[in-house]
């Protein structure tokens, strides 16, 4: 029996995530992934009016309001019959395209990077740039202050991590940077939603309010300024550190899992939406020689609840789940229910979107030897930021076309009624993967809804048969040589992007000092 | 609820013009939870009301890190949120982000994961930190729900008078 150790919590961002492994002679050999807090937003969606249904799942996180929002829309689209236009769809699109170009930098530098270099290596750069200089000043008074925070707290840096001072530096001078344009992407949605955060613009059957040429102009002044630096500074970093230092890592494929990869199929190409930028499709067992790349059927994904805290039920479809809690269960140990496809766990996000889409740079980097895995985790976030980038600048031109012909339409005005009675699904690719909303509609109101997120899938228990979700799987033979300093173990989870507001919920209070400062 | 009105410091003595300091009134938290949402709530009162233009009125939500931009565009920042502090249900609190910097887990008083207060002190990694206080309120219920409890409900007329107040004394 190996020794066991528990990390809680593993995330930099929302959420409460538990991993819990055990170690023998220095690799994992079993892992639990447990959600520990309560989830169940959904249930105050019972009864309500369905166009409520988009504003209302926005609040389920404050990470990713706009994928929900946009997927709900897109459930409500499906059971009202509704068509959205192109101009709907475009603009719909470039909302959404502008939430990965600022998730997915921000998961490298902020939520990443920090667990892959020896951050106090700084203090050793000798170097005369003037503006790396500035950064070792503002590090080493950090240090000085005691007040290291964001930096630390982090593990000790083990023979993976990078230490040369003159990498180092960079490295954090775009830490720096990226949050500076971070700052900046925020307001491009905005030009669409009309305010950030939380839209107000996208709603059932498209979007509420006609582009004028200012908005598409600022956009593009915005996009330009941000696809030179993800073109300029975040994928060559990427590519750097994957290929150099972190190679290693790459090669023994440290993160693995299931090999299983599934993506819904996300953002229309053109106006027939036959062509996707992130393909739809299944792979189970992935051979990299020979990618076999399945349809995906919506009518195979179950959630099995055996090993989570909710009421004893058989594996069933989303449309008829259910949020009873039941916190005396045996075999139980996370709040995250186990969404399985076809009685299999996947993996959902940006490594599935690029394998299933068989991309060229992708598949390249796994021809030259790097395995699947929290490396090529990030790679593929990386390779797939700039198709958004791309494609954003293809929806602007087909926008600005558009918008100047008569007969533009953003918005299916016939069908903004809710229907007697509907169901509908939308399903959609947020930059952590497959996200779903279900809607049951009865007397012009919400019945039942249901939202299988992306983490959900990702950190999922075990299911029925026992078999383990994919964190938990991509665990397994993970070196982990000194069981106090299990930094591999926090760059497996951490590759894959965690946001688990959404898929639990419940609130951990803190009572300390601030009592001293109240005012009645 | 009477109209604010306030000046802003558009002009020194000397009769020259300078630029006013952008506030931003910014409220923060999850409505679906009860009480949780309560900045929401105050900011969305907020909104009906009248103010000069330098002044802001921002809903937030709950992730620190998609509100960069609205923290390094201000030079005074009001937060108004539900804070665990202990106090009975409805007690306000007042204090300023460097009073708690100090405390260990100073992010943590606030129920969100990532605080506010965290990512003031990002800001801080690239440009300039706002000086920046927090109106807290104890919450009752952080239970799911899109209402607010009674007993913090009835607060609100109290939480804007104390940020009219923190707006003279801004000037």
């Amino acid at each position: 029996m190996g020794k066991k150790i528990t990390i809680d919590p593993i995330t930099r961002i929302e959420g409460h995530l538990k991993i819990e492994v055990e170690i023998d002679k220095g690799k994992v050999t079993n892992a639990w992934s447990s959600g520990t807090m309560a989830r169940g937003f959904e249930a105050l969606l019972t009864g309500k009016d369905p166009r409520d249904a988009s504003f209302v799942t926005s609040r389920f996180c404050g990470v990713c309001y706009s994928v929900h929002q946009v997927c709900s829309a897109r459930a409500l689209d499906a059971a009202f019959g509704a068509k959205v236009p192109w101009g709907g769809t475009l603009i719909r699109n470039l909302v959404m395209g502008a939430e990965f170009i600022y998730d997915h930098p921000l998961h490298f530098y902020q939520l990443s990077a920090l667990d892959y270099i020896d951050i106090m290596a700084i203090a050793n750069y000798k170097g005369k740039d003037k503006d790396l200089l500035a950064v070792k000043d503002k590090i080493i008074g950090l240090v000085k202050s005691k007040d290291t925070f964001p930096l630390t707290p982090r593990y000790e840096p083990d023979d993976f991590c990078v230490k040369d001072p003159e990498i180092v530096i960079t490295a954090v001078k775009h830490y720096i940077d990226a949050l500076k344009m971070h700052a900046k992407a925020r307001n491009m949605g905005a030009i669409w939603g009309g305010r950030t955060p939380h839209y107000q613009n996208i709603v059932v059957g498209g979007v509420t309010s006609y582009p004028d040429i200012n908005q598409v102009a600022r956009f593009r002044t915005m996009l330009d300024e941000q696809a030179k630096f993800i073109n300029e500074v975040y994928i060559p970093d990427v590519l750097a550190f994957g290929t150099g230092p972190l190679w290693k890592l790459a090669e023994m494929g440290v993160g693995g899992g299931h090999y299983n990869y599934l993506s819904y199929g996300a953002f229309e190409k053109d106006s027939d939406g036959k062509d996707l930028v992130f393909p739809a499709g299944v792979i189970v067992g992935l051979n990299p020689a020979n990618i076999k790349v399945d349809p995906f059927d919506p009518k195979k994904i179950t959630e099995s609840v055996k090993h989570a805290w909710y009421k004893e039920n058989k594996p069933v479809h989303p449309y008829d789940g259910e949020q009873i809690f039941n916190l005396d269960k045996k075999d139980a140990y996370s709040f995250v229910k186990a969404p399985r496809y076809d009685g299999k766990a996947m993996e959902v996000g940006p490594l599935a979107r690029m394998i299933i889409a068989k991309n060229p740079d992708l598949i390249g980097l796994v021809k030259k030897g790097a395995k699947p895995g929290a490396v090529a985790r990030h790679a593929a976030r990386a390779i797939e930021t700039r198709l958004i980038v791309d494609a954003c600048y293809k929806w602007l031109d087909d926008l600005q076309t558009a918008m100047t012909k008569p007969g533009f339409k953003i918005h299916d005005t016939e069908h903004w009624d809710p229907p007697e009675s509907g169901m509908g699904v939308g399903f959609f690719e947020p930059p952590r993967g497959a996200l779903g909303h279900w809607i049951k509609i009865k007397n012009k109101k919400i019945e039942n809804y249901q939202a299988v997120v992306p983490s959900t899938w990702n950190a999922s228990p075990r299911c029925e048969n026992g078999t383990r979700g994919q964190y938990e799987e991509a665990l397994i033979g993970a070196p982990v040589p000194d069981p106090e300093n299990p930094i591999n173990v926090v760059r497996i989870i951490r590759s894959f992007d965690p946001c688990l507001a959404c898929a639990i919920h419940i609130i951990d209070p803190k009572t300390n000092e601030i009592r001293k400062f109240i005012v009645e | 609820m009477s109209q604010l009105t306030l000046h802003a410091p558009s002009y020194k003595t000397g009769g020259e013009t300078i630029s006013p300091q952008k506030v931003v009134i910014l409220g923060v938290g999850n409505i679906l939870l009860s009480d949780e949402g309560i900045g929401v709530h105050v900011v969305n009162e907020l909104s009906r009301l009248d103010f000069p233009p330098e002044v802001s009125i921002v809903e937030g939500g709950t992730d620190g890190f998609r509100l960069l931009n609205i923290i390094t565009e201000a030079d005074r920042l009001i937060v108004i949120d539900a804070v665990k502090g202990g106090g009975i249900p409805g007690s306000i609190y007042r204090f300023d982000i460097n009073d708690v910097q100090s405390c260990p887990s100073g992010f943590k008083t606030s129920v969100h994961q990532i605080g506010i207060l965290e990512v003031i002190n990002l800001s801080g990694l690239f440009g300039k930190t706002p000086q920046t206080t927090v109106i807290g309120i104890e919450p009752k219920s952080l239970k799911m729900g899109m209402e607010l409890s009674p007993e913090i409900k009835t607060k609100i007329p109290r939480i804007i008078e104390l940020i009219q107040y923190e707006l003279k004394t801004s000037e």
